[in-house]
């Protein structure tokens, strides 16, 4: 072939994908048309699925355990709360390789926090991790998860007690897994309790969707934590002046508060109707506030 | 274009001689056995099952097709030296190449036409009636043969410069990446390398996006097809088969044969 040949060649290939990638974008279009808007398992039966894995199960598994953190992932940063597949896909995921730690540490978390953020759905979680627990009963770290969904999501204080009491029993297990079990038995829930599993999970996570998770709620315990002190200082303020304060510039006046207080966003607290403290309506914080009790 | 013709029923005829359309037999025995199973163990979904497992056979048969046989399509004119006495012939390569890739084009037409009756058949024995809707089956047999002619380009393209089994590899490892385009894609940035996303997204877009003749969904649910996506697939499918068509015959005419 000549040069001519050749470049002739080259331009009708290089114009010939410019082509093909203009009409792909339009075929894109026309496709979201056609397609069922509603996501999909098709085969829902774990033991169907490993049947027909062969002995490729743990393959499968893998792949059923990424198209877990896509599904998670897509609906996240979505902000679809519509987390209905999830359980049938970590129950397959988990049933092709029950020693699959990640799905029972990331799916445990996935299924028990409250909507937006998860399923909301401890008792499948707890579901889970027992599954996890019967085919791995080495690993202590699912003792400390199962201890944790008790703890946040359903505030079994007695049962994650005895979680975090049952995992310390492993010789590998870290030693304050019998304090927090002792702690948790005598206190119930507690900020400082929380703040401490938090900042352990923020320690330890590897995944980036756990370590922001994980970030939130320590950025929301301290709000809370903070919102009690200034209440306590607009008590004081109460009782020398015999009025609540309605701005916060006056309990720093007052010698009260050293200066105004900012949120770990950077945004300064306000004071409500009542008086009583509470994040700026401009906060991203206010949005993830929870409604649940301590640690939430 | 009377020498391309000739090379394309010729190599239609050594298909029909090689026995390829006998696939049909076992076709219309699986769809015979399904309707009839269907019919007894189904409630409701009859309809569903029978297009699915219809469409799903005539995608199976004709990617077989398409990938063993076009990749032996160059490669056995070389191995049995037939190539020789042809090019011998006021025929130039590329003719050569058009001309076997239209021959197995109209080998799958047809095999394919003969399935898409036999599962309107077994339709219409489970429905005792053909309906409007259901031309969205002929559409998803119509987008399954132009996936197995951008098939046959690719397998055709790698037999030119490589051995027959490094090729089927290579076009059925082509094929399956060619149905995870979307899911390329749809990779969440925050948790893959922001360049490597955007990688695969470039990657995407060039890779023959094998999902875009994927409505056998679409089909099965009586779901109407758009035109305009009619239109784009079979534009996309043309223009493809010729980017890749034309590198293979540019490939095939270098070619060192002897």
């Amino acid at each position: 072939m000549s040069a001519k040949g050749h470049i002739a060649l080259l331009l009708f290939v290089l114009l010939g994908f410019a082509g093909v990638w203009r009409l792909q974008q339009r075929i894109d279009v026309q496709q979201r048309l056609v397609e069922s808007e509603d996501d999909q398992v098709m085969l829902r039966s774990s033991k169907l699925v490993k049947s027909l894995s062969l002995e490729y199960a743990p393959l499968m598994a893998d792949i059923y355990w990424t198209r877990v953190v896509q599904y998670f992932g897509n609906k996240h940063s979505g902000k679809q709360v519509d987390l209905r597949l999830l359980w049938p896909l970590l129950d397959v995921t988990s049933v092709l390789d029950p020693h699959l730690m990640p799905v029972y540490h990331m799916g445990s978390m996935f299924l028990s926090d409250a909507a937006p953020r998860g399923a909301g759905r401890p008792d499948l979680a707890v579901e889970l991790l027992e599954r996890g627990l019967k085919a791995n009963p080495e690993e202590w770290r699912l003792y400390y998860d199962l201890g944790y969904v008790y703890y946040f999501d359903m505030k079994d204080y007695p049962k994650a007690s005895a979680a975090f009491y049952e995992g310390s029993k492993n010789p590998r297990a870290l030693l304050w897994m019998k304090t927090l079990a002792a702690k948790i038995a005598a206190e119930g829930g507690s900020t400082e309790t929380s703040n401490f599993l938090w900042q352990d999970v923020y320690n330890t996570a590897n995944d980036p969707l756990v370590k922001e998770n994980a970030l939130k709620h320590l950025q929301l315990l301290r709000a809370q934590e903070d919102c009690k002190q200034i209440d306590a200082a607009a008590d004081e303020y109460q009782k020398r002046f015999g009025r609540r304060p309605v701005r916060m510039s006056e309990l720093v006046q007052s010698g009260l508060l050293r200066g105004e207080p900012v949120d770990a966003l950077g945004y300064p607290y306000v004071l409500s109707e009542d008086g009583k403290a509470e994040t700026n309506p401009q906060s991203p914080l206010k949005e993830k506030q929870f409604t649940a009790a301590p640690g939430k | 274009m009377t020498r391309i013709g000739t090379v394309a029923l010729n190599t239609f005829r050594e298909a029909v001689r090689d026995r390829v359309l006998y696939n049909l037999v076992f076709f219309a025995l699986v769809m015979m056995a399904s309707a009839i199973l269907v019919g007894q163990i189904s409630i409701d979904i009859e309809q569903i099952v029978i297009v699915s497992l219809g469409l799903s056979a005539i995608s199976i048969m004709g990617l077989l097709i398409s990938v063993f046989i076009g990749v032996g399509l160059v490669s056995k004119e070389i191995d049995k030296r037939t190539l020789y006495a042809l090019l011998a012939k006021p025929l130039r390569r590329w003719e050569f190449i058009l001309g076997k890739f239209a021959g197995l084009a109209l080998t799958l037409t047809v095999n394919t036409a003969a399935m898409a009756a036999g599962l309107f058949l077994a339709l219409f024995y489970v429905k005792h009636s053909i309906e409007r809707a259901d031309t969205a089956v002929l559409v998803a047999v119509y987008f399954i043969l132009l996936k197995l002619a951008l098939v046959v380009a690719l397998a055709m393209l790698f037999s030119c410069f490589t051995t027959p089994l490094l090729a089927i590899l290579f076009t059925a490892g082509l094929y399956i990446a060619g149905l995870f385009v979307h899911e390329m894609r749809a990779l969440q940035g925050g948790l893959i390398d922001p360049a490597f996303r955007r990688l695969l997204q470039w990657i995407s877009y060039l890779l023959p996006n094998f999902e875009n003749f994927d409505v056998m969904g679409a089909a099965a649910h009586g779901r109407a097809i758009p035109g305009a996506l009619i239109a784009q697939n079979t534009v996309y499918a043309a223009l493809y088969c010729a980017i890749v068509l034309a590198v293979a015959a540019a490939i095939f005419s270098q070619r060192n044969l002897k």
